[in-house]
């Protein structure tokens, strides 16, 4: 059986039309998604069924254990982090974010380790940004700044920049520039039709020369700035003021080198400058596929997009503070449950050195690094091949993803649910 | 030799994420790619160990020539090796350095170690079944 319009579950393009060939229970083929899809849909591995350390060793339990240990885990707790989240679907986090509340404790999500700062900047100055498809239909000018999406993004430069034909684009590989900044070279920059190679640390000085450039002040600058001649600069900013329309997307090269989201900040500065002659807009790329709905979910039911803090009875927000690499390298937390991520493998040493030592729960469909340090571990199914949800693409489009595989997992979205009920139990009788 | 490490995603890291368990990932992810130059002056073949250490910790790698990495930089795809070496500080914005740590790169006969050993090292148990 050959299911069409299927969504990929791997990173923030959502990517909405590929094609799963089903057969025997089991996913044998895939059209249109990239390796990286293409990898998530045929993955197998899965863990058959609950798993609990006992001393050394580890011991197959029931769904019900499971969940007994994780109810008493999180009701024992003075401070749990409830992390994650990024992986799963809307549903399952709005659980998550109900769950937090009642046991005052702390829910982050992945985008605290990517593109957190970016929303920081976005508090600060606001998101001139647009949908794909604008991009897609309009865009004659495309910056990619401290991201490679041939390796990350690997569809995105096919579906809506340099490959895409659009409405007002009839040939897009001859009528699209595309400029690709970056500290090193990749396979992207050798698609561009201009790179800016620019010293690692050096993107908040180099932005701000161009938005000096817009604003006439450039014959102010240096010979090079962050590595960068002046005349490549200048010719970067003639190209931009001379587009119908520009599009910015950056990555994790500007929110995890020094300046983090005030490099961001002079980004959106810059677009906002560049407005002033053009129409420009600017967007992040988001990596997890459904991150930015953690983010979305989170906003609606507390006010703020990750590392929110419910130890006072009330809301709290403080980035640096109540964010998860801080609070398990500060060894605050004394239990954490962790859902669809893998922080053992994406969080520094000293994080993982205190998950070690505290009660641990994963709910998660595979085993992964975090799995030696779990007490127990869950396996569900995953969210967009055996479990239907609500994800949002990167541009903020919300897209219901599909079940396209019938198995006895149950869901990220039941599991929370009967914890959620239990501890319903005990703290709202 | 002193050098900034870089870290981000590759198509086989990501490409082998969902099973953490595999060689694939395993070597993609203790890949350390660098420059021809710094692997001479090293005195280091294509495929041989380097130790790479930071003040948070030390981890061997395998090196991998690269003429898209700038001299004086190592690009590490994101992973558990990476991470091994990356400090908690996170300058009030709950990001780590993950793209912008000083670590020093050496020649070693040191084996690179599997990605449960490293999870050993710290605390965990692994999970083999």
């Amino acid at each position: 059986m050959i299911i069409k319009d299927t969504v990929c579950p791997f990173c923030g393009c959502l990517c909405d039309d590929i094609e799963v060939t089903v057969e025997d229970g089991k996913i044998v083929a895939t059209d249109n998604a990239c390796t990286l899809g293409t990898s998530k849909f045929l993955g197998d591995h899965r863990m058959k069924s609950p798993i609990r350390r006992v001393g050394k060793e580890w011991k197959e339990i029931s769904y019900d254990e499971a969940i007994d240990y994780t109810v008493d885990m999180l009701l024992d707790a003075d401070r749990p982090l409830l992390y994650g989240w990024s992986g799963t679907h809307g549903e399952a986090q709005c659980v998550g974010v109900h769950m937090a509340e009642l046991l005052k404790g702390v829910i982050d999500n992945t985008s605290s380790v990517c593109h957190g700062p970016s929303i920081l900047a976005i508090q600060e100055v606001g998101h001139p940004g647009c949908t794909l498809g604008q991009v897609k239909n309009r865009a004659d000018i495309i910056i990619y700044w401290g991201c490679n999406p041939i390796d990350a993004h690997p569809r995105h430069l096919s579906r809506y920049t340099r490959y895409a034909n659009g409405f007002f684009l009839e040939n897009s590989f001859r009528d699209r520039k595309v400029i690709v900044v970056d500290v090193r070279k990749s396979q992207t920059t050798n698609l561009a039709d201009e790179f800016v190679q620019i010293k690692p640390g050096c993107d908040y000085a180099v932005l701000s020369a161009l938005r000096a450039i817009v604003r006439g002040k450039g014959d102010d600058l240096p010979r090079t700035v962050g590595g960068v001649q002046r005349e490549q600069l200048f010719r970067i900013v003639d190209l931009c003021k001379k587009a119908k329309f520009g599009a910015v997307y950056f990555g994790l090269g500007l929110t995890m080198t020094a300046g983090k989201y005030k490099n961001i900040r002079n980004a959106i500065e810059l677009v906002d400058e560049l407005n002033r002659h053009t129409k420009f807009t600017i967007s992040a790329m988001r990596g997890h596929y459904n991150v930015y709905g953690s983010n979305e979910v989170n906003t609606w039911m507390t006010g703020y997009p990750f590392g929110i803090d419910f130890s006072r009875g009330i809301a709290f927000y403080n980035p640096g503070e109540t964010t998860a690499v801080d609070i398990l390298a500060r060894k605050e937390c004394d239990a954490c449950l962790i859902v669809a991520s893998d922080p053992a493998a994406h969080f520094p040493r000293p994080c993982i050195e205190h998950l070690a030592e505290i009660p641990v729960v994963q709910i998660d469909p595979y085993a992964n690094a975090t799995t030696a340090f779990c007490d127990v571990q869950i396996p569900v199914g995953i969210t967009g091949i055996d479990a239907a949800g609500t994800a949002y693409r990167m541009d903020g489009v919300p897209i219901r993803t599909k079940k396209v595989l019938e198995t006895a997992y149950p869901s990220d979205e039941e599991i929370l649910g009967s914890v959620y009920a239990r501890i319903q139990e005990v703290r709202q009788p | 030799m002193k050098v900034m490490m870089n870290t981000g995603r590759t198509v086989d890291q990501g490409a082998n994420v969902e099973n953490k368990r595999s060689v694939a990932y395993r070597d993609e992810t203790s890949t350390c790619f660098m420059h021809f130059f710094d692997m001479m002056e090293l005195g280091i073949d294509e495929g041989e160990n380097v130790l790479v250490a930071s003040p948070y910790g030390r981890v061997v790698l395998t090196a991998a020539a690269d003429d898209l990495i700038k001299p004086g930089t190592i690009f590490v795809p994101y992973g558990p090796y990476a991470n091994h070496i990356i400090g908690g500080e996170t300058h009030s914005t709950g990001m780590p350095d993950f793209k912008s740590t000083e670590v020093t790169v050496d020649a070693t006969d040191e084996p690179r170690r599997t990605i449960y050993e490293l999870m050993e090292e710290l605390g965990g148990l692994p999970y083999d079944h």
